[in-house]
């Protein structure tokens, strides 16, 4: 029953607790029980919880980023499909149709009308990474290769695989005979569906105590205060209108370089991130539908601990146009669907830098980080195995400390690599080498973070892929005089007898004994590097992160080779002159 | 005579609990704790006991050295040596974000730095095998350095010595050799578990608080021996056991989380006492409120957890008690946030200034400020009636900082205060609960520390828990708890296989070299044969999952390689944590898991209330619930030393004690137990 008494600060404050935790415990519970190292370890997935017509009530935080209040669309699109009476309680629709959700195919949607006495009252959601959808290839290593979304795999478009609480087994047999792992991927099903009914029966649990019309203008006092929490940040950045530009290499053989053009205006509480200045679709897999660019560097500006729900994006304005490369429409291959998004919301936070001086950061590794993938048949088993690993790079240099070094995307949260020994435990790889990459942080009064070196040979046979993630030819710039951090490369050889060549594999078969090493980007520096302090170059040096020449040329501090000391002397005369010579900063952004 | 010690060091109070178990007698003291030398105020405790030292049998420690070593960075100059080309292994981490929003993040700052990060030439496979001999003389110039730069302690963390120790153990042995005086941990003498950043951040934290925690109790065996204590000590761990000084030597790491524990090893002994076996233990204090479960009387053991926070926090791989903690205690500030929002913590105005009630400054609101206006505390019993409460100024600054503000009346506000604070904590229960998998119906609620008494029947009814077990002396509790505890030691292997394939022979030898290990530690810390059990699980999963469910399993099916009986386990623990198993996956088998324990003689605690007669009543003052519409009634307080066993009392009502008040609301229904708990039905009157 509906209560008709004035909502209380307290109900509305252990409403405000309680919808957030449903949304975390499904993603504990699918974190426990799925079957794939995408979800379980790279945490490719987002948990929510949405009203009757798709507003975003919560969402789970700590996993990707990028998928952040994105879900709208697709119960949005369920909507008009079947309308807001064509739901029973126990439904379950599977969608991952690029129409609407406008990601790469393996990001499965799956969800459930919640009902509480007979009444549609919501719905729960969980959008999870399946190892495989059929088409081209295993994973998504093959993204370079698809030409359209046929070849990328199995479309799914609102289909009910669930009526009323029965599977409908035909829907599920054509699912799984044009998979490749279907056992993992029904166990990751089952997971999703698990979630979403525990987020049917928490929210039930809501809906019997506090009674609907309560829950229902307790979430609009919800998204009302996420909303003036955001503008209150934005009304403290400084009014104008803000503009920078990057680019990621090309996309394909004679491509040029892809643009991305950002403005941002600020006009009191009030924020709109233009990106209609960023490239048109694209002919290569790299386009997507998606607002996370804006959404992300949002979010991070106003309120990063913040619950996630629709209010926390009302108060922004997105401009984009249809066919813009992240607005791409169908039929256009969406393999790559987010590689743009940590060069976008960097380019963001350089727009933004003059409007919030202390808190931008120089750019970050600018890409999803590095990505390994060894998959094949284990010669002690005979069974099939996929090695997925993400390896983080360098963030950029703070305006008050250094980058952090070896750290996964802005666009990617709690998403961990595969430890040494769990790879070579589970496949027939051996780890040479996890390391962090000298000398590649860009220098800076606060240097960037370092990338990270990882090295793996193949034991078995099998194939490869560590693909070029796109920012070769643009490193991570530095900021305020800060210098750019060094760009990713990777590397391979075929087996020992050979020399260690430049080269991204894509799924090359290779005998065993073939070694493969990700070398990711180092973050950008913060402010001149004639302004760090010696002793901290000096501990550089000394953790053998530089040699004694980078200290010198970098940074205008010179060691005693002997007593392995700061000669203060020399280096006030050597910065002296340094700074004569180079009137203007290098790789600023003015 | 026979004395049992136990001495807790908490953040604010040094606490002793003693038990003469020939007359019955409970002997408590307390001192501030000293944290510049912690002896300062044991010595004041000890003195302040009266205790004749030298007749006590049994003295149990809780320490907190370790932690707050990690936790402040005061520990010792540490050096890691690893396989080579996992240098930085310790430095990259997991890579992982959690605050994924927040672009200016921080990562878990290392307490080793790479100039003292050292490679060594040596490789093994996961199964064991050599790859690459070690270069044992590699280890001599290492230790030129360590000497060079006076280092203190070493971590040795090679790839796969869970599998193989035999690397370790040389390198070891060299640096034993070399440089003798240092503290030296080897990774696989701490844990035998896959995943090496884990295991070295472990290794690490281990060296890193080994020597002050060496030093700080011998000091402590040194303050004892002056006074002629020849009994047994003991020393508390993560894990809710015990164990001798020399064990906590070699392993200070275990000691690390053992503060919270001390209260729920009473809690499920209490509930053994009482013939209740599935608990939640909800301890509330000052500044936050812990919960976790016991089930079929043993306390749930979570893997491992982070020191610092999980966002930028170092791992520890090592058992310890799983326990939710939220940041809402009786000291926890209400305020008004930047829309409007009423919120209570997590910030906490401590025991000093403390709540605007105490009268010591304080001028932000707190929950025990609301609980006194709600006259759920009384302002002159407070303490046993040591320190006086002031209502007034409690009114006065919910009035200016929360009433006002949103409009409502003081007690409207007061009461919202208190179903804040408890709605975070049943969050906290729900998730040691209902988000383990299990309904908190089925269990019972042991509720201790200052605050629990006064706001768990509150929390009970928001759960749908059906009993509230008051202990004796919930003040006291983990101190109470810690002479309770068994010995207790935990082994791990890796053994990664389906279970379809596993070697039961080689699992055996497994599960024996682990059995073997624990009985001797057991023995030399003075157990008889008879005394120690051992108890063996398998961490199993579904092929292709990553988080695998520690299942209980028997000696004799792992003896007859019973994978019927063994996975039939499985998929029921599967079922239990998450509501479905999927029984026709394959499982995989991931570690073997051992724990042994040392049986101590049972504390027979005396009761305390037996032998009153009178019915414990001693007045009656205003008190304001929920649904009366702000208005107060007149409502019945009772002393809990004089009521007697048996005695009934009815909600709504307060039970009185020293440092504590139990709050009934209507319809609930206390029964004091023969043995002095008090049990409280909630709802049942109604």
């Amino acid at each position: 029953m509906s209560t008709l008494e004035k909502l209380d600060p307290v109900t509305l404050e252990v409403l405000r607790n309680a919808l957030p935790a449903i949304a975390a415990d499904m993603a504990t519970d699918l974190l426990r029980t799925s079957y794939n190292m995408m979800i379980y370890e790279v945490q490719d997935f987002c948990c929510a919880l949405l009203d009757r017509e798709g507003r975003l009530i919560a969402q789970n935080v700590g996993g990707v980023s990028h998928f952040v209040a994105d879900l709208g669309v697709i119960i949005k699109d369920g909507l008009n499909r079947y309308g807001a009476d064509g739901f029973q309680r126990g439904d379950v629709i599977i969608t991952n149709h690029q129409r609407v959700a406008g990601q790469h195919l393996n990001n499965v949607c799956v969800y459930s009308p919640i009902f509480a006495e007979g009444k549609l009252e919501g719905f729960a959601i969980v959008r999870a990474h399946w190892v495989d959808v059929g088409g081209l290839s295993t994973g998504f290593s093959a993204a370079s290769m698809v030409s359209d979304p046929w070849m990328e795999g199995l479309q799914l478009d609102q289909i009910k695989i669930y009526e009323a609480g029965v599977p409908d087994d035909k829907v599920l047999r054509i699912i799984t005979d044009n998979i490749r792992y279907p056992e993992a991927s029904m166990g990751d099903l089952r997971a999703q569906v698990a979630a979403c009914k525990m987020a049917d029966r928490r929210y039930g649990q809501l809906i019997k105590r506090y009674g609907a019309d309560t829950l229902d203008r307790a979430i609009e006092r919800i998204f009302d205060d996420a909303e003036r929490k955001c503008r209150n940040a934005v009304a403290r950045l400084r009014d104008g209108v803000y503009e920078a530009s990057s680019f990621l290499d090309p996309d394909s053989p004679g491509a040029d370089n892809v643009p991305i053009n950002i403005k941002v205006i600020i006009s009191g509480e009030d924020m709109t991130i233009d990106l209609t200045g960023c490239s048109q679709e694209r002919k290569s897999a790299l386009n997507g539908r998606t607002l996370a660019g804006a959404y992300i560097a949002y979010k991070g500006l106003t309120g990063p601990l913040e619950p996630v729900n629709e209010g926390s994006f009302r108060a922004l304005k997105v401009e984009i146009q249809e066919g813009n490369f992240m607005m791409a429409r169908f039929p256009a291959v969406m393999a790559s669907w987010s590689r743009m998004l940590p060069s976008v919301v960097d380019t963001i936070l350089k727009a933004l830098a003059p409007a919030a001086p202390e808190r931008i950061p120089a750019a970050h590794l600018g890409t999803l980080g590095g990505s390994m993938t060894f998959f094949g048949v284990d010669p002690r088993n005979a069974r099939k195995f996929i090695l997925q690993t993400i390896e983080g790079g360098g963030w950029g240099g703070r305006p008050y400390e250094d980058g952090e070094s070896a750290a996964v995307s802005v666009c990617q949260g709690d998403v961990r690599n595969n430890p040494i020994e769990a790879v070579e435990l589970k496949t027939p790889v051996r780890v040479v080498r996890r390391e962090l990459r000298n000398g590649s942080a860009g220098a800076g009064k606060h240097r960037g973070g370092f990338g990270q070196i990882t090295e793996m040979t193949n034991l078995g046979e099998g194939r490869w892929s560590a693909s070029n993630a796109g920012r070769r030819k643009f490193p991570p710039w530095g900021l305020n005089g800060g210098r750019s951090g060094t760009s990713s490369i990777n590397y391979m050889r075929l087996s020992s007898e050979e020399p260690f060549k430049p080269f991204d594999p894509v799924r090359i078969m290779c005998a065993p004994g073939a070694t493969v090493r990700v070398e990711t980007a180092g973050g950008g520096g913060w402010g001149s590097p004639l302004e760090r302090d010696p002793e901290r170059v000096l501990n550089d040096v000394l953790d053998e992160f530089i040699d004694r020449d980078a200290a010198r040329v970098d940074y205008g501090v010179m060691i005693d080779p002997v007593t392995m000391r700061v000669d203060t002397e020399k280096t006030k005369s050597l910065r002296t002159q340094m700074a004569a010579e180079t009137k203007q900063p290098e790789g600023g952004a003015r | 005579m026979s004395l049992v010690v136990a001495l807790d060091i908490g953040g604010t109070f040094t606490d002793l609990v003693a038990f003469d178990l020939s007359t019955g007698t409970v002997i408590q003291a307390k001192d501030s704790t000293t944290p510049y030398d912690l002896s300062v105020g044991i010595r004041k405790t000890l003195a302040k006991s009266g205790l004749p030292i030298s007749r006590v049998d049994t003295f149990v420690h809780g320490s907190t050295v370790a932690i707050n070593t990690a936790i402040e960075r005061t520990g010792a100059k540490t050096a890691l040596i690893v396989t080579q080309g996992t240098r930085d292994v310790y430095q990259i981490g997991r890579g992982n974000r959690p605050e994924s929003y927040n672009f200016l993040f921080k990562r878990p700052q290392p307490l080793v730095p790479r100039r003292r990060t050292f490679e060594i030439v040596e490789r093994l496979d996961a199964e064991g095998e050599v790859v690459v001999e070690l270069d044992v003389g590699g280890v001599a110039p290492i230790a030129e350095r360590l000497k060079a730069e006076q280092v203190e302690a070493t971590a040795v963390c090679l790839i796969h010595s869970w599998a193989n120790p035999a690397h370790e153990v040389a390198v070891g042995d060299q640096l034993k050799k070399l440089v003798p005086d240092l503290f030296h941990s080897l990774s696989h003498g701490i844990l035998r578990e896959y995943r090496e950043y884990e295991r070295i951040s472990t290794t690490v934290l281990n060296s890193y608080v080994g020597p002050r925690v060496s030093r700080y109790l011998q000091d402590f065996e040194n303050l004892l021996g002056d006074a002629e204590f020849r009994g047994q000590f003991l020393i508390m761990q993560s894990n809710g056991g015990a164990m001798s000084p020399e064990t906590a030597r070699l392993l200070p790491v275990a000691t690390m989380e053992s503060g919270p524990v001390g209260g729920i090893i009473a809690a499920s002994e209490t509930g053994r006492e009482l013939g209740v076996c599935n608990l939640i233990a909800f301890d509330m204090g000052g500044t936050t409120a812990k919960v976790s479960l016991v089930q079929e009387n043993e306390p749930v053991i979570a893997q491992g957890y982070f020191v610092g926070g999980e966002a930028s926090g170092l791992p520890v791989m090592y058992p310890v008690i799983d326990i939710v903690e939220v940041g809402a205690g009786g000291g926890s500030i209400a305020w008004i946030d930047e829309v409007g929002a009423l919120k209570v913590g997590p910030r906490s105005a401590g025991g000093h200034p403390g709540p605007v009630c105490y009268g010591l400054g304080g001028e932000a609101p707190t929950v025990t400020d609301a609980n006194l206006i709600l006259g759920r505390l009384g302002s002159d019993r407070f303490l046993g009636g040591e320190m006086q409460l002031d209502t007034q100024a409690a009114r006065t600054a919910i009035q200016k900082n929360i009433a006002g503000p949103l409009g409502v009346s003081v007690e409207d506000a007061a009461l919202g205060i208190i179903k804040i604070a408890v709605a975070e904590m049943s969050l906290a229960v729900q998730s040691v609960s209902i988000g383990r998998g299990h309904d908190p119906r089925d269990f019972a609620m042991v509720a201790f520390g200052g605050a629990g008494p006064l706001h768990a029947a509150e929390i009970a009814r928001e759960l749908n828990i059906p009993k509230v077990i008051i202990p004796r002396v919930p003040g006291h509790f983990s101190a109470l708890g810690m002479l309770l505890a068994d010995l207790r030691h935990d082994f791990v292997r890796t053994y990664y296989k389906p279970l379809a394939e596993c070697d039961f022979a080689a699992l055996q030898k497994i599960f024996a070299e682990m059995e073997a290990s624990a009985r001797d530690l057991l023995i030399a810390e003075g157990m008889r044969a008879d005394q120690t059990s051992i108890h063996i699980y398998l961490d199993m999963r579904y092929a292709g999952q990553e988080f695998p469910i520690q299942t209980p399993v028997s000696a004799h099916a792992i003896a007859e390689g019973d994978m019927q009986a063994l996975r039939a386990a499985f998929d029921r623990s599967h079922e239990r944590r998450f509501g479905h198993q999927a029984v026709h996956e394959d499982v995989e088998v991931v570690n073997c898991r051992l724990t042994g324990r040392g049986r101590r003689d049972r504390v027979q605690l005396p009761s305390t209330s037996v032998g009153s007669t009178g019915s414990g009543l001693i007045g009656a003052r205003d008190m304001i619930f929920d649904g009366w519409g702000g208005a107060a009634r007149q409502c019945p307080v009772y002393q809990r030393d004089e009521l007697p066993a048996g005695e009934r009392i009815s909600g709504p009502a307060a039970v009185s004690e020293y440092a504590s008040t139990t709050i009934l609301h209507e319809g609930d229904v206390l029964t004091v137990a023969a043995s002095g708990e008090l049990v409280i039905e909630i709802n049942r009157g109604h």
